[in-house]
């Protein structure tokens, strides 16, 4: 069954990298079935969802704090230029 | 405090973290793959935050639906998440104490893994036929980092399978020979379903975003 779950957001996943919506909007949900791919995985296949809670802290905490570093300096990439400068 | 309510707090503390037993109650080789796990998904953190830098600040990048062979890269999605749920078998059979079904499975596991390296080795195959190299790619110079990102991040993972199919080789070699304990057989897994858990960010964030 979670075999079965998984192949439905994988097909989910699949129809939104050729849907004809804004690139932010695609991110997003991309964002969102991905992570719920990986929570079905975690949770069951890895059988976190029977560990103990500092098992499970532990196991997300770092990527969490790491999602957060890179939402801190990413947007910089998106921005446009308001002065102009000499290059090499 | 409560002197009495103090001391019981200690109490929990020291028969937790006071040695003799996991407070994470896992056995410690369960707790060093996890760990491990931890670090290498830093790795490929690391990885996939870089190629969002590179992409964020090339002045284009290319349609990937458009580049790439979407049947073969969702065949090769197929093939891991469908060896993932073999190998939760394999290692409920293990659990089970039934050796006999957890190598029937795992050779199963394993030739899931073999089907995706063949594929993924037949898609870099035509990658580099159409002139992409590490150092450069044929789309140059609007997409500068392109290829160096697929090459060194569908690389590395590459390798996680690799090295996964070897390591579920010896599980079930062991396990064919009756050597193995259910600890072994979950490790093991617990690898795996990592590799699948990597193609999973892979595929939405480097093929399909």
């Amino acid at each position: 069954m979670t075999w079965f779950w998984l192949l439905v957001l994988t097909g989910l996943a699949l129809g939104l990298g050729y849907a004809p919506i804004p690139e932010r909007i695609k991110a997003l949900l991309l964002v969102c079935t991905t992570l719920a791919k990986v929570l079905v995985i975690a949770a069951v296949f890895m059988h976190l969802r029977y560990e103990r809670v500092n098992l499970i802290l532990i196991t997300f905490t770092p990527l969490i704090l790491a999602i957060i570093f890179f939402s801190f300096t990413f947007p910089e990439t998106l921005g446009s230029a308001s002065h102009v400068i000499q290059v090499r | 405090m409560d002197a009495s309510l103090a001391a019981e707090q200690q109490r929990i503390l020291a028969s937790d973290w006071g040695g003799g037993k996991s407070p994470f109650g896992t056995s410690w080789s369960k707790f060093m793959m996890w760990i491990f796990i931890i670090s290498d998904a830093l790795t490929f953190a690391g990885f996939l935050i870089a190629y969002g830098f590179m992409r964020g600040i090339s002045p284009a990048w290319p349609k990937q639906t458009e580049i790439f062979n979407m049947v073969l890269i969702t065949f090769m999605t197929f093939a891991l998440i469908s060896s993932s749920a073999v190998m939760a078998m394999a290692v409920g059979a293990a659990r089970a104490g039934d050796p006999k079904l957890a190598f029937r499975f795992l050779v199963l596991t394993i030739i899931g893994g073999f089907i995706f390296l063949g594929c993924q080795a037949y898609e870099w195959t035509h990658f580099i036929e159409e002139g992409a190299r590490p150092w450069t790619n044929p789309w140059m110079p609007a997409v500068p980092q392109f290829t160096a990102a697929f090459f060194v991040i569908t690389g590395f993972h590459g390798f996680h399978v690799f090295s996964g199919v070897t390591i579920l080789a010896i599980v079930a070699i062991r396990a064919g020979m009756g050597k193995y304990s259910g600890d072994q057989v979950e490790n093991a897994g617990l690898y795996w379903h990592f590799v699948d858990v990597v193609w999973v960010f892979v595929f939405a964030f480097f093929y399909l975003l």
